[in-house]
């Protein structure tokens, strides 16, 4: 048995897909491959896989893992071409690798956002992200399991780099992400919102995950 | 599919917005610029049911195989994405390539329950077409309807061109065929519309003049242009070599019935006086299980799906259903996928026929004794005994089963309070025969689900002259129904009268209901199936308005003399066939069922199926 770590891309339309319907994606996929998987051993017998870390919905990913078993060999080239014919729109697999780093590992997220907003230009956008970012405290809602909680933004926020192309602005920023803490990149949003009073749309990617020391997940 | 920059600003605010978008695994995408037909299937309902429908998917398979037709899907949006599809002007698209559905050729409705009848109509008015067929000028597009409830077509004549009655697989393509042909001599609609109604199976409702009796029945029913004074259905006898696709098109989010799909039979054996399906469908034709094998397989090779069901109406009724299991299971449990088997009549259920569906993932077991007395059973000819279920259960329970649920009707023919506890009490039966069995599963308690629809009165079938019992009588034997029950080991539920209520007036409806179902698009009501959105309040006003009185078609016994609204479409199944079965009911007569003894139906006129094989009154 061997395990390894499928990298893919979720993009185009298969970013409106839920995570839980994601799973049940890959797990037909995987099935109709016919890559030699290893299958849980209950009363219902199903493909073995696990996730790096859930993506939101309507979210695209960059550089997306899920984990399996082999039972068999199979070189890297020939998973990979047999997989991506039996994927969705969007999903493409890149890369097929030994896992290095548990999935626990994984403490930040570096996303990209393209922003724009109904009734502004980009450079009021950029001006209104600018003035967030400088504020000394970002107080936002942040939804848990256990209800609503105000939480202070600006202590969660990595390096970022903001600039404005000709229709939109860009935001590439570093966020805590993983199960003990993350936080959903959409937040900016709100506190843009809620402190400007600016509605913007945002287009989001997340492009890549790191651990504690800030190296990219592998 | 090519999302456009406004769609995706939508998405974000919609619930489950994968519905929206296409993508899916199989989906078929052409090039417009080099096909002839570009076809809208529309589904009136919301994704993850239409998506579960086969016949949607035996279509798009088929029309996409031809080069010159792109067949493309299309379901009801959700109220959220309605209500912003309406705010920023975003009219319904087809989900392979984003385009508007009113720049296509043909804009097709599947049919499938009387309530989604102002699903259509508002799907029409999201796409920016105009309801009223005489208001559509051009030759397109062209709205067409088929499916079930195409066989009384009259409560939405007025909105649809042209109808398909029966099975579509070859007579789309005829009229595809023939819409090609009139395209290409720019002919106007009304010209194609009359030499479309030449082919069989085709009803063109603007070729036919209704007339009305003082009283509101129906004096006469007029052909003009030359269109037939009936139409006949379609349907195909060669199952064996008919279209089935290799593949489905697999949707990314989870649909009500997710996984492969093969039918086995068409039609139905047993003549159960309350089933349309078993009129419409006749007469049976089965489908070989190397075939059906041969299709299980690819089905699973080019979906990923894990899970195969068998589609008829009566899976225990296809004679070599043994067989099947054995070929199916040669290679199913290799490749883990399981088998499901639904449909399975009490009758029907035998240890070796469980043994082989053991292996196989085991949900609960579904029956249908529809009634619960004897009696009541005899007249609605489902010829089950209490013995058989006794029996079956015991068989269930010896093999591990623990949860049975029981299908029945209440508001049947003749049917008295005895009759509805009788419901109760075999419930309870089947709670007592659970623990009198020694060899039950160790420390487990049983459940029952007794489930409880209102009986509907359909066309096609020998009770298409009765009245419906009205919501009060309904709601009285529900009630009664929920007061015979004393165990705590049975779980009882009923449908909503109300709805049901709104059905029987449509599924028996004539002309007169078009401007109803107008008023009532215009007045919001939609997803009238979803309990969630059904107004009767709203529907009685409208009905008031129009001057119409819903009771005089779901409540009235009509007399068999009168002409019914769907009088001039042909099932093959003779009139005289339902009274017969009709006055039998009130004998509480049962009719054997086709495999038994021929009952003279009329279906014999397609000459194929099981009116021309062998049978043991014929040895």
């Amino acid at each position: 048995m061997k395990n390894v770590r499928i990298w893919f891309e979720k993009d185009g339309t298969s970013r409106f897909i839920s995570h839980l319907d994601l799973n049940r994606c890959m797990s037909r996929g995987i099935h109709r491959s016919g890559i030699p998987i290893w299958y849980t051993e209950g009363f219902n017998p199903h493909p073995f896989l696990t996730f790096a870390l859930p993506l939101s919905l309507g979210v695209r990913g960059k550089r997306e893992s899920m984990d399996i078993k082999l039972v068999d060999e199979m070189p890297e080239k020939e998973i990979i071409e047999r997989l991506n014919p039996c994927l969705p729109e969007g999903i493409r697999v890149f890369a097929v690798t030994d896992p290095v780093m548990k999935p626990g590992r994984i403490s930040y997220a570096r996303y990209q956002l393209v922003l724009t907003a109904e009734h502004h230009s980009p450079s009021q956008i950029l001006q209104a992200v600018q003035k967030i970012m400088d504020m000394p405290q970002i107080m936002v809602e942040k939804k848990t399991k256990s209800g609503i909680k105000e939480m202070d933004l600006k202590k969660n926020l990595g390096e970022y780099q903001v600039t404005v192309g000709q229709e939109c602005v860009f935001l590439r920023i570093l966020l805590p992400a993983g199960s003990s803490n993350n936080v959903n990149p959409q937040l900016l949003l709100d506190a843009i919102k809620r402190y400007e009073g600016i509605e913007l749309y945002a287009d989001i990617t997340r492009l890549d995950l790191y651990n504690e020391e800030r190296e990219p997940f592998c | 599919m090519r999302v456009t920059d406004q769609i995706e600003r939508i998405l974000t605010k919609v619930q489950k917005p994968g519905r929206y978008v296409g993508g899916e695994l199989n989906s078929v995408i052409k090039n417009k610029e080099e096909v002839e037909v570009r076809f809208a299937f529309c589904f009136p309902d919301v994704y993850e049911v239409g998506m579960s429908h086969l016949g949607m998917k035996i279509l798009y398979g088929q029309f996409n195989s031809l080069p010159y037709i792109w067949c493309e899907r299309v379901f009801a949006p959700w109220v959220d994405m309605e209500e912003i599809m309406r705010d920023k002007h975003i009219p319904l698209y087809g989900l392979e390539s984003g385009d508007p559905i009113k720049d296509f050729d043909f804009i097709g409705f599947t049919l499938q329950y009387e309530l989604s009848f102002t699903n259509v109509l508002n799907m029409l008015d999201l796409a920016g077409v105009p309801l009223r067929s005489e208001d559509r000028k051009e030759l397109w597009p062209l709205v067409v309807a088929g499916g079930p409830c195409a066989c009384n077509p009259e409560p939405i004549a007025d909105f649809i061109d042209l109808f398909f009655i029966g099975e579509g697989e070859e007579v789309d393509l005829e009229v595809i065929d023939l819409y090609r042909e009139y395209k290409k001599k720019n002919a106007t609609k009304q010209e194609f519309l009359k030499a479309a109604a030449q082919i069989e199976g085709v009803y063109v409702p603007s070729l036919y003049t209704v007339d009305y009796n003082p009283d509101g029945t129906i004096a006469s029913v007029t052909p003009k242009d030359g269109a037939p004074a009936t139409v006949k259905k379609r349907l195909i006898m060669d199952l064996d070599h008919l279209y089935f696709p290799e593949k489905f098109v697999v949707p990314s989010i989870e649909i009500v019935h997710d996984r492969a799909v093969a039918e086995i039979f068409r039609g139905c054996i047993r003549g159960c006086r309350f089933c349309q399906a078993g009129f419409l469908y006749r007469p049976v034709r089965e489908k070989s299980p190397g075939v059906i094998d041969r299709q299980c397989h690819d089905l699973c090779n080019n979906t990923g799906y894990d899970e195969v069901s068998l589609s008829s109406l009566s899976s225990s009724d296809y004679t070599r259903i043994e067989g099947l299991l054995e070929e199916l299971l040669s290679w199913s449990e290799k490749e883990k996928v399981s088998i499901s088997l639904p449909s399975l009549r009490v009758d029907g259920f035998s240890d070796e026929l469980m043994s082989k569906l053991k292996t196989v993932r085991r949900s609960g077991l579904t029956f249908a004794p529809e009634a619960g007395t004897q009696r009541l059973r005899n007249v609605i000819n489902k010829n089950v005994t209490e013995e058989e279920l006794m029996e079956t259960c015991s068989t269930a329970f010896s093999g591990g089963w623990t949860t049975v649920k029981l299908y029945f009707m209440i508001g049947l023919p003749t049917e008295t309070l005895d009759d509805v506890a009788g419901i109760a009490q075999l419930g309870q039966k089947v709670v007592n025969a659970y623990y009198a069995n020694p060899n039950k599963p160790k420390g487990k308690a049983v459940k029952v689900t007794v489930s409880a629809s209102s009986f509907v009165p359909k066309p096609f079938t020998p009770f298409q002259w009765e009245p419906q019992d009205t919501i009060e009588t309904l709601h009285q034997k529900q009630k009664h129904l929920r007061d015979s029950i004393t165990s705590k080991k049975i779980n009882c539920n009923w449908h909503d009268a109300d709805t049901s209520f709104l059905e029987g007036v449509f599924a028996r409806g004539d002309r007169k209901l078009c401007k109803v179902l107008e008023k009532a698009q215009k007045r919001g009501c939609h997803f009238d199936g979803w309990g969630d959105f059904f107004r009767l309040d709203t529907w009685m006003e409208i009905f008031e308005e129009c001057g119409v009185d819903p009771a005089f078609y779901a409540n009235r016994r009509r007399s068999f003399e009168e002409i019914l609204p769907w009088d001039h479409i042909d099932y093959g199944v003779k009139k005289e066939f339902f009274i017969n079965e009709c006055k039998k009911a009130y004998e509480n007569a049962t009719t054997g069922n086709c495999r038994e003894v021929c009952s003279h139906c009329g279906a014999a006129c397609w000459k194929g199926g099981i009116c021309v094989e062998k049978r043991a009154d014929m040895v």
